[in-house]
């Protein structure tokens, strides 16, 4: 299948996202999508969707034009679509999730659950996927959600699956067999539309590329052609930073220490601490913990036992408006469940985490809160029109800037942020890292959760591999590598890493 | 043509994208097309000016007076609708209020503040503030079980529905308690000759509320709470305190509505007063553009909610509908209001 779109216009209100846009896309290539936040990547891939309408302009599929009104005809024409934020029935079972609006039927007319449960074996088989399909979404990981929405498009016997930035909550051997898929369906004549700003693996998987800037077509091309710094500098405009950086730092008393932490069945005999200034990753593959493990930390869970020391001082009773009192930041994973409050607008979202403390007599102190923000708006380069617009008029990367402000504006003394860069642009990386440490040198324990072994390697002065709810290792400066992490995350030992060397 | 056609095409332009993007504004033309409705309705058939202005003020303060009570309610029962929650016990809890409140003031052998020696205006000074106290605690009651006790508010507020309601009958059984004159005064009072103490009780909680809901941390956290419980609470709220609350304010707003009703007529019936309140309440709050779904809410929407339902009811009484009726109508318009916010809705 072949689809194209002619000269796309779109407009919100009176920002012009998408300005005369036209590209082509072949049946059996994979075709890479890239651009800044809110270059306008998923709104022209709303339009193919039929979630939203372009204001002006064409798309033929094979040679004939399409009628794309709403999702369902953009089904019926052959486009599956997994969108960048996750789109699953929390209150249902994995396996219907994966047969949603497209539900098989006995001959009786019931649903075919028998058949469901089946099929979803099968593709969780092929993927290598440990997961009952039978558990319930609103149980699992956003990981999990992330794979089982992969899974769902690939089920669809799409002609075009177009995904946005389907690989920001997967590890590194998910990722490798979403691309072992991907393969398989271009060998199909499948058409593939890849959004993502993990430009490596662009470059692994794709074949031809885009490039947006402010809503214009800026680049486009084959992708041997060019190397990763290459589309960095289309997608920003100038060279993107990517010499390492500077870590030395004293550090100063222990913040955090935890003994023995555990929680059934997430993690278990949890030791470590970190002191001020540090900059501690944590990482491991799906089912490690690790986020399960600052959210109890944070006061968000519950532990079974094991104790938590805050500037040598035990906490009980824990709960988040304690942790934040005693300093503590906590940044979740998957933004539209755990940060995004759709019915707020931007200036709430980015700062319902400071109203108790900027306010009085229970009135929040709302030229404060525009003023912080204005300034970490500047900092992260949040693009945006209003302050007081709906959140959900941001571009995902921009979603995720405003969550990072609302921490931010707490003035941390420790700085917890897991999965940080989701979603984030290049660019904006290397702004995020450089705040990174820069806290650091204020002091501040910033730890970073991440399954990106070379984000961790890059800002991270150690870090802790976990495995399957227990710290495997524990990786100090030179010794963190793509290798040793894998090793670690694996369920290797330390040991024979460093007898290898 | 020129400069007309401009204005007429700008005032278009700024009228659609009105109705789109604000939410209040399809709810208030509504409004003012009931009223204009009304207006027509009641007719010029005067001799003068002031004759018709008069009796349509009447016609108003009536409707106003009338609403005062409920819409109260309706404005606690949209902080309750917007955390996701609801609330079937206002009505109970109005029986349960308003009975307490004649138990304590009863100037004859059984009341309690008698009892204890208190009498005339310390009295019922007293006796306000206990009934406030005790609608608060009716509340918070429900608060607590929904919240420490996990039971949806729907099973909550319906068990205490029933509880509140039939233990203020077996409490009031036989018991006919007189209420003194001085208390009449709380909504008799006159101000010039007219008897608009409950519309101004009204508005003055409605605009402390919509202070409230824009302005404080309480407001901005029960839209938080009712959008998304989750990262409200990993952003350092406490959803369960919120919660508990707003349904302790909620029956603190029952109460307020109870002194009204037992000071304007004197008495309250405890097996029949506040029946079908709830539905009422909840009418008024989502045909002011609340969502049932949580976290979506307005207190001005659903003042103009209640107007909207007490303007329908007058004109159906001026229309000479069938009372039985009415409730059909209601139930109409509550459809169409929501049919109508669909549209206005940003996608
Ligand atoms: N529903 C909407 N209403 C108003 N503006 C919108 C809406 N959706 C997107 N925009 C605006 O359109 C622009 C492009 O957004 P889009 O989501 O397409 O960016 P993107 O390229 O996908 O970015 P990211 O990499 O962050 O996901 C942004 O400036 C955004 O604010
Ligand atoms: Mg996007």
């Amino acid at each position: 299948m072949k689809i194209e779109m002619t000269n796309i216009k779109k407009s919100f209100g009176n920002n012009e996202v998408l300005k005369s846009i036209s590209l082509t896309i072949n049946g059996g290539e994979i075709y890479a999508l890239l651009g800044e936040n809110g270059a306008g990547k998923s709104t022209l891939m709303n339009i193919l969707g039929g979630i939203h309408q372009a204001d002006e302009g064409a798309i033929m599929i094979d040679g004939e034009t399409a009628q794309l009104h709403n999702p369902v005809q953009s089904q019926e024409a052959g486009i599956a679509f997994i969108h960048q934020e996750l789109n699953l029935i929390n209150d249902l079972p994995v396996y219907e999730n994966m047969f949603l609006g497209r539900e098989p039927k006995t001959k009786r007319g019931s649903l075919d659950l028998e058949k469901m449960l089946h099929e979803t074996e099968e593709m969780f088989k092929k993927m290598n996927i440990q997961l009952d399909p039978r558990k319930m979404v609103g149980d699992l990981d956003s990981s999990y959600k992330q794979t089982i929405e992969i899974c769902r498009a690939m089920m669809t016997n799409a002609s075009v699956i177009i995904m946005d930035e389907p690989t920001t909550s997967l590890t590194d051997s998910e990722i490798e067999r979403v691309f072992e898929m991907m393969k398989t369906l271009k060998s199909h004549n499948v058409g593939l539309i890849f959004i993502s700003h993990k430009l490596q693996e662009v470059k692994r998987i794709c074949d031809r590329y885009a490039v947006l800037r402010d809503g214009v077509l800026v680049s486009e091309g084959s992708v041997p052609d060019v190397t990763t710094d290459d589309l960095a500098r289309f997608m920003v405009g100038h060279d993107v930073r990517t010499e390492p950086l500077a870590k030395e730092r004293n550090l100063g008393k222990e913040v955090l220490r935890v003994e023995e932490l555990t929680h059934h069945p997430f993690f278990r005999n949890i030791n470590f601490s970190v002191k001020q200034g540090e900059v501690v990753g944590v990482t491991g593959l799906l089912g490690d913990g690790r986020s399960e493990l600052f959210q109890s930390i944070f006061g968000a869970d519950d532990i079974s036992s094991g104790k938590i020391y805050i500037d040598g001082e035990e906490v009980k009773n824990n709960s988040t408006i304690k942790a934040i009192n005693k300093g503590i930041a906590y940044l979740p994973r998957n933004r539209k469940e755990n940060a995004i409050i759709q019915d707020m607008d931007i200036l709430e979202n980015s700062s319902i985490a400071t109203w108790p403390k900027f306010s009085k007599a229970g009135i929040i102190n709302n030229e404060w809160h525009l003023k912080k923000f204005e300034d970490l708006k500047k900092t992260l380069r949040i693009k945006m029109q209003d302050p007081t617009d709906s959140i959900l008029s941001l571009s995902g990367g921009n979603q995720q800037k405003v969550v990072l402000a609302k921490w931010l504006a707490t003035d941390p003394k420790i700085l917890i942020l897991d999965n940080p860069t989701q979603g984030v642009d290049v660019g904006a990386k290397e702004d995020i890292y450089d705040i990174i440490l820069k806290l650091a040198d204020e002091n501040i324990a910033v730890i970073v959760l991440s399954s990106e072994a070379s984000e961790i390697i890059r800002v991270c002065d150690r870090s802790l591999v976990m495995y399957q709810g227990v710290i495997q290792g524990e990786l100090i400066g030179k010794e963190m590598s793509d290798h040793s992490i894998m090793n670690l995350a694996t369920g290797g030992e330390l040991a024979e890493e460093r007898s290898e060397k | 043509m020129g400069n007309e056609g401009t204005a007429k095409r700008s005032f278009i332009q700024w009228y659609k994208n009105k109705w789109h993007n604000d939410p209040l504004f399809s709810i208030f033309v509504a409004l003012i097309v009931m009223v204009i409705l009304q207006t027509l309705v009641l007719g010029f058939d005067y001799d003068s000016f002031d004759g018709w202005f008069e009796s349509w003020t009447s016609n108003w303060i009536n409707i106003l007076r009338n609403n005062a009570g409920i819409g109260i309610v309706a404005l606690g029962m949209t902080f309750v609708i917007m955390t996701g929650g609801i609330d079937l016990a206002v009505g109970a809890t109005l029986v349960a209020t308003g009975a307490f409140a004649m138990m304590l003031i009863d100037i004859g052998e059984r009341g309690l503040l008698g009892l204890m020696g208190v009498t005339g205006v310390p009295a019922i000074a007293l006796a306000l503030v206990l009934v406030l106290l005790f609608g608060y605690l009716l509340g918070a009651l429900i608060g607590i079980t929904i919240t420490k006790g996990m039971v949806p508010p729907f099973i909550a507020t319906l068990g205490a529905m029933m509880i509140y309601r039939s233990v203020t009958q077996q409490t009031m059984q036989g018991y006919n308690p007189q209420v003194p004159t001085e208390f009449l005064q709380i909504s008799g009072f006159q101000i010039g000759d007219l008897m608009i103490m409950p519309i101004i009780y009204w508005l003055i909680i409605a605009a402390i509320l919509y202070y409230v809901s824009k302005r404080t941390i309480f407001g901005r956290q029960i839209i938080a709470v009712g959008s998304n419980e989750r990262a409200a609470r990993l952003s350092g709220i406490n959803v369960d305190r919120v919660k508990l609350h707003v349904y302790a304010l909620m029956g603190l707003l029952v109460s307020i509505a109870a002194i009204i009703q037992v000071s304007r007529v004197g008495a309250m019936d405890v097996s029949g007063a506040g029946r079908g309140m709830e539905m009422d309440a909840i009418a008024a709050a989502v045909v002011g553009g609340t969502s049932m779904m949580g976290g979506r809410g307005f207190i001005l929407g659903t003042v103009y909610g209640m107007l909207i339902i007490g303007v329908l009811n007058n004109l159906l009484n001026l229309f000479g509908a069938p009372p039985l009726l009415s409730d059909a109508f209601k139930g109409f318009i509550v459809i169409v209001a929501i049919l109508l916010q669909r549209k206005g809705k940003i996608t």
